[in-house]
Parts: C-alpha cells; structure tokens; sequence
C-alpha cells in the first residue's frame, strides 16, 4: 500500500522544541493511527520470534497433510506418541475408550459371532437331515466312491447357490487387496488368480476392443459362475456355486460401493501394500452368501422309521398292555370261577399283588393257576385261610377220598342225598353205610341203585342149587356113580353158599328134599322119599358150615306144588332129590 | 514403508519369443498354471513371496508372451506393472531389437519404472552373438543388467530381487 508522502520538516529534529514534539506526536497519531498500531505490532512480534500456539493451530492441519504426502516419516515419527498416549488413556479412563470403541465393536462382534452361528447351525442342520434319511445315505455311498467328504456331497446336492470366495481387485495393477473365502473353502493362489481374471478381462477387452471402463461380467465353468463387477478403483469378483440370484449382483455392487468409497484415496495412491485393505474384510464377507434348496415338504425318512419304531412300541406296549390287562381279568375270574378257592380282596403291595381268602384243602393249589396263566409268585401270592367248601363237588371229592370207591361205583348228589350206583363188594357197602353219613355235607345216603355183588353171587348160587336134582331108581334108595359124580358139584355150591352167607351175615337154611313117586303107599314113598334125602346128604362132601345149616328131608310123594324143584322132570318125577335154601325172610328182604 | 507392511508388485516378463522368459519364471517360482495359457490369452502368471530389507513382498510375474511377427504383446497386460524384467536371448541378436521396442512400450504404457535387463541363456556363452555395445541403448536406465541362465539359475534370483528393491525405493 502506498503510503501518503510525508510533509517537508521545517527544522532539524534538535530543533524541535517539547511542545512541538508533543503536537507532532498528536499529529502523528491522527495521520497514521492504524498504520502505527500495526507496525507496534509486528515490531512486538520480531522482537519476540516465538511461535504462538494459535499460529502453529492455524498451520497444522495443512502442514500434517502436506508432510504426510512427501512420506512416511511424520506417520513413522507419530506413533509410539500415538501408541503411548492412547495407552495413557486407556489406563486413565478406560470407560470414556470403551464407550468410543462400543458402537463399532459391538456391530462388528455381533456380525462375526451370527455369521459363525449361522454357518455352524446350517451345517448342524444339514447334517442332521441328511445324515440318516434315504438320501443322506445315497450320498454317504457317494461320497465313498468320489472320495469327496460328506459334507460337501451334502452341499453340492442342496445347494441353490453359495458364493465360496470374493475376490477385491485393484484395478490398474490386478493386484488382489482382500479375498475371503466361504468356510470351507481353502484359498489357493488367489493373487495368481486375481492376474488372470484381470488378464481375461484385458484380453477380451483388448479383443472385442471395448472401451476401458467395460469389462468381462460374467464368466461360467460348469458349476461355476464368476461374477465380476468393475469399479473405478477397484474390481470385485466372486466366485459362485450353483445358480446365483440376481439380487446376488446387488449385493456385490453395493458392496463395491461402499469399498470404494470408504477406500478412495487409498485406491488411488496404491503402491502395493495391501495390509491397509484388510479393512475390506468385513463388507466382503457380507458377499459370502448361501442359499439351500428348501427342506423338502414330506418329512425325511429317518423321521418316519422313528415314528414306525415308536408306533411299533406304543402297539407292541399297547397290546402287552392289553393282553396282561386281559391275562390279570381272567386270572381274577379264573381265581373266582375255581371251586374251593374264595377270593375276598386283592391288594397291590409294590409291584406284587396279594389275594386274600379263603381255601378249602380239597381245592387246587392256586400257584397252579398263578403258572397256568404265566406269573410268578415275585408278581402275585395268595394268603388264604383253610375253609370246608360244602358244594356237592367238594361234598363228592370228600365222599371220594374217605369213601375209596371201587371202580365199579359211581357217587353223585341229587338233592341232598349222595347217591351211589353201580355194584360194590358187600364188605364196601357196609363200610359206605358206617362212613357216609359222618362225612360233612351228607345227610343220607342212597343205595338204591347199588348193587351189592356178595348178595348177588349168593342169589346166584341158591338159584343154581335148587335147580340141582338128584334121581333115582323105580323104590330105591341108592346112588348110583352117576349121582355121586353130579354131588360132588353140588357140594361146592353149598359149600360156597355158606361162605357167602358167612360175608353177608346171613345164616341159610338148606334143606335135602327126597321125594318118591305118588305109586304106591304114602308110607312107604315118605320113607323112602327120606332115605333117598339122607342118601345124599350122607354123599354130600361138605366143609365145616360156618353159617348155613342143612338138613335131610323126606317130602313123601312128589305134588305139583311149589316146593317142586322148578325144573322138575317129569320122568322122574317123584324118584328123586332136590334142594331148598331157606334165608330168613326178614334179612334176605333187607339185603334186596 | 510402514512396518508390517505386505507389499505386492506386479512384475512383467518382456522379451521376444522364446529368449528364455518363462523358464527364467520357472527357475523363480512354482508354476501353478499350464503354459497353455500364454497360447490363448498371451499371459501366464504365478507369483512369487519375497522379503527385502524385512519387508514382506508378493510379487506377481506376469509372464508376457515373447513378442514376434504373428503377435504383439498386449500393452493393457502391462499396466500397473511396478517394474519389469526385460530379456534378451544372448545367442539371438535380433531379440536386441525386440526388446527395444518392448521397452518403448513399457515406458508408453507404464511410465518411468525399474526394469533389469537380463541376457539370458550364459550357459550359452560359446554361440553368443550379443554383446554389450549392441544393448547399450537398453541398459541405459537399467536398475541392473545381469548375464542370466534359466538353466543354471545364474542370476535369476539376484535379477528379480533387485527389481523388488528397486520398486520398493520407487
């Protein structure tokens, strides 16, 4: 700024007196007021040459900067200051660090741990349902013949898409910046591989002569798809199984985006250190995304065998149960129905059941019936007091045994009589006779239709004897050998008659009837109708009677009458002897 | 360079056909992928892990096919390359000439950046035909100019870690 010219000094500085120094100071200030505050001012400042803090602050921010861009050596002399006062911190107030670093490590944590608890739970899950179905085990066999693991046959089958590596390109150089890869996946050569995708891409460039900012989308091999999006700075290629959605495409470019953006200069003053790109980890693993094909609607076999095997058991358990319901019911009816046996509680002790009751000695041992229906006395045990079951069957069974039957003997209960039937010995009918009416539940005893066979031997045998007859000659008296020979026969029947009697406690009377022809004198034919009698009573070879008696008889002159043996012949009629058994009427009529 | 820095550096193989560059690669690296590759789309590319002074390097070759008559090399397979090996077949003088015009065509397209200069095939030595007055125009800038044989391995380390040093300074 050009200063206005300064008036011409009419004297010497010496010269000029106080008063006119003091006006020309006054004059001075009114002239150059600001200009002389500022030169007061800068000569302040020259004299005193220390920076001013609020000088360094103004130039600070640009100086950083500018230094920065020369190199690294203000970032290199920064941070052990850095480090140091950052570690100050942290001990001095570690609440205010944490609350600084909370809202990004809280996000970044809770990303990674979903994104491992995703993978691990997709992976449980696929497992889970593949593992034992039908199809699982197809592919367990698969995976044996290809010597591929499961879990990848696994994931080739149910996988709609997966997106198995990102790859994030510099664009001018080819050099890769960041690659993550899908869990699972095992990254080889990838800087190599982020070469070619970006030599493929020049050459076909080059080749179809397309402009710098277009480039390659899309590659295919076989299953897989590589999808490439090109940025200004940078390129993002992905490498995909199966058949992406596009909204798959939206994703990467977002993603491209916000790398870009975030990484700009970066991008541009790239020089090959990629450590500053590790950064891109996060937004890139975003991409890693997967998609399975959807369970299938019907449920997987092995859910089906478990529920055949558990409807299977709940059957098996229902009709066990079912039939020891049953087995128990018919058991307690069986218990109930049995003669002898009275049931009057059944209690349940632990896991044993306990009838109590009542049992006659005559009835079945109820362990039989326990066995007979498959339990054990660990199961079940009868506490029973002895009792006389007084129904005809056990009146009968008690008949039974203190009677002993013969064979020939059948005992049954009409009423209240115990009735017997059949034949029996005599000695056994008397003993029937005695016993009977004490055994309890009898009052009387039927023997009607009981045969005695003693009584009946001796019918027998009477009947046969007076149908014997002994003949002889025209007057005459003697036996001849043919009579002597038909007693000896005769004397057995007698002789059996008296035992007979003897077991039936009878005493018969035989009498030896001699008769004569009516011819001739009445005398004469009673005397000799006598000796003809005692002739063979004489003849007879008889034992000891023990009970019957026996006696010769002259009858005279045979009469047609009924003392006349009744098999009488007519041709000797009259000349002959016969036999009589005569039972006391009163006894014999007893017996029958 | 910021410490626990991970560098990566594209490298390119520049040489007239078959003056040795991918067996040179071969001597350097692993090969991961066929050769089939330079066939169809002119490029083959591995990529190598290298440490200069403490610091971690990936170097990515791209294994440029050899130019001649039928094809050119790709100047866009040249881009971002943070340096270049440029090679020359000893026993092939006319492989100079390729490698001159290779150059002109790395400084179009990726500007000033280091590059050694290798003559390959010294086991060769007998039958060269290439001597130093005839690559004085390529070794002007050169970071190194080194005699190198892929089948010996003579020089192929030392050629590609200069380079790396050379870009890192870069």
């Amino acid at each position: 700024m050009a200063l206005p010219s300064r008036p011409s000094l009419p004297k010497s500085s010496s010269e000029i007196s106080h008063e006119d120094s003091k006006g020309f100071s006054s004059l001075r200030r009114l002239l150059l007021a600001p200009e002389q505050t500022e030169l007061e001012r800068l000569k302040d400042r020259l004299e005193d040459f220390r920076l001013q803090p609020q000088d360094v602050g103004r130039v600070l921010p640009d100086a950083i900067r500018l230094r920065a861009q020369q190199d690294s050596r203000l970032l290199a002399s920064m941070i052990p200051i850095t480090q140091e006062a950052l570690s100050l911190s942290i001990k001095q107030s570690p609440q205010l660090i944490s609350d600084s670093i909370a809202p990004i490590l809280g996000p970044a944590i809770r990303k990674a741990i979903t994104r491992a608890m995703r993978g691990m739970v997709q992976s449980l899950n696929q497992t889970l349902e593949y593992s034992m179905s039908l199809k699982g085990l197809q592919w367990r066999w698969e995976a044996f013949r290809t010597g591929k693991s499961f879990a990848e046959v696994v994931l080739l089958h149910t996988l709609r898409f997966r997106v198995e590596q990102v790859f994030l390109i510099h664009k001018k150089t080819g050099l890769l910046l960041n690659h993550v890869v899908a869990e699972g996946i095992s990254g080889q050569g990838e800087e190599v591989i982020s070469g070619m995708l970006t030599a493929i891409q020049d050459f076909v460039r080059d080749s179809f002569g397309q402009k710098q900012d277009d480039g390659l989308e899309s590659l295919r091999i076989g299953d897989l798809t590589v999808w490439i999006e090109q940025g200004s700075g940078a390129i993002l290629a992905g490498v995909i199984r199966g058949a992406p959605p596009m909204e798959l495409r939206e994703v990467f470019q977002e993603t491209l985006e916000t790398v870009q953006a975030q990484f700009s200069e970066l991008l541009q003053s790239f020089k090959g250190d990629v450590t500053a790109f590790e950064e891109t980890r996060f937004p890139l693993e975003d991409c890693l995304q997967a998609q399975f094909e959807k369970k299938s609607q019907g449920l997987p076999l092995v859910f089906w065998i478990l529920l055949g095997l558990l409807l299977l058991g709940m059957g098996i358990w229902a009709v066990q149960a079912r039939s020891d319901q049953q087995r128990w019911a018919q058991l307690l009816e069986r218990v109930g129905r049995e003669p002898g046996l009275v049931v009057t509680s059944v209690q349940d002790q632990g896991s044993q059941s306990v009838f109590y009751g009542l049992r006659d000695p005559l009835a079945i041992n109820p362990n039989e019936i326990l066995s007979e229906f498959g339990y054990t006395s660990k199961q079940a045990i009868f506490r029973l007091n002895p009792f006389m079951d007084l129904t005809p069957e056990f009146i009968l069974k008690r008949a039974m045994l203190q009677l002993r039957p013969p064979s020939s003997v059948a005992m049954s209960w009409e009423g209240t009589n115990l009735v017997l039937t059949g034949e029996a010995p005599h000695s056994w009918i008397q003993q029937a006779q005695l016993i009977g009416p004490i055994i309890p539940g009898v009052t009387h005893i039927q023997m009607k239709q009981l045969v005695d066979t003693d009584l009946k031997q001796f019918e027998t045998l009477k009947a046969k004897l007076e149908g014997e007859t002994i003949s002889f000659e025209v007057g005459n008296s003697i036996l001849g050998e043919e009579q002597r020979s038909a007693l000896l026969s005769i004397s057995e029947t007698i002789n059996a008659i008296d035992q007979l009697a003897l077991l039936l406690g009878i005493a018969p009377h035989v009498q030896v009837q001699g008769f004569a022809s009516p011819e001739g004198r009445k005398e004469v034919n009673l005397h000799l109708s006598l000796l003809r009698a005692r002739g063979v009573l004489n003849e007879l070879a008889l034992g000891s009677f023990r009970a019957a008696s026996i006696e010769a008889v002259g009858m005279g002159p045979a009469f047609v009458d009924e003392a006349l043996p009744p098999n009488g012949i007519e041709d000797s009629r009259g000349r002959q002897v016969g036999f009589r058994v005569v039972v006391g009427e009163d006894r014999v009529s007893e017996r029958l | 360079m910021k410490e626990g820095a991970l560098i990566h550096k594209k490298i390119c193989m520049l040489g007239g056909f078959a003056v040795g560059k991918t067996s040179l690669v071969k001597r350097f690296v692993t090969g991961q992928f066929s050769e089939k590759y330079q066939t169809t789309i002119g490029v083959k590319i591995d990529q190598k892990s290298q440490k200069v002074d403490e610091t971690d390097m990936v170097l990515v070759l791209w294994d440029v096919y050899g130019e001649d008559d039928f094809q050119k090399v790709r100047a866009s397979y040249l881009q971002g390359s943070a340096g270049y090996l440029l090679v020359v077949d000893g026993t092939r003088k006319e492989t100079v000439d390729v490698a001159g015009q290779l150059k002109a065509l790395a400084i179009q397209t990726m500007g000033s950046v280091p590059y050694v200069l290798l003559i390959n095939k010294s086991d060769l030595r007998d039958s060269w035909q290439v001597e130093s007055k005839l690559y004085e125009d390529l070794a002007r800038n050169a970071c190194l100019v080194l005699e190198t044989s892929a089948k010996t391995g003579e020089g192929v380390e030392l050629a590609f870690a200069e380079l790396a040093k050379q870009m890192l300074k870069a």
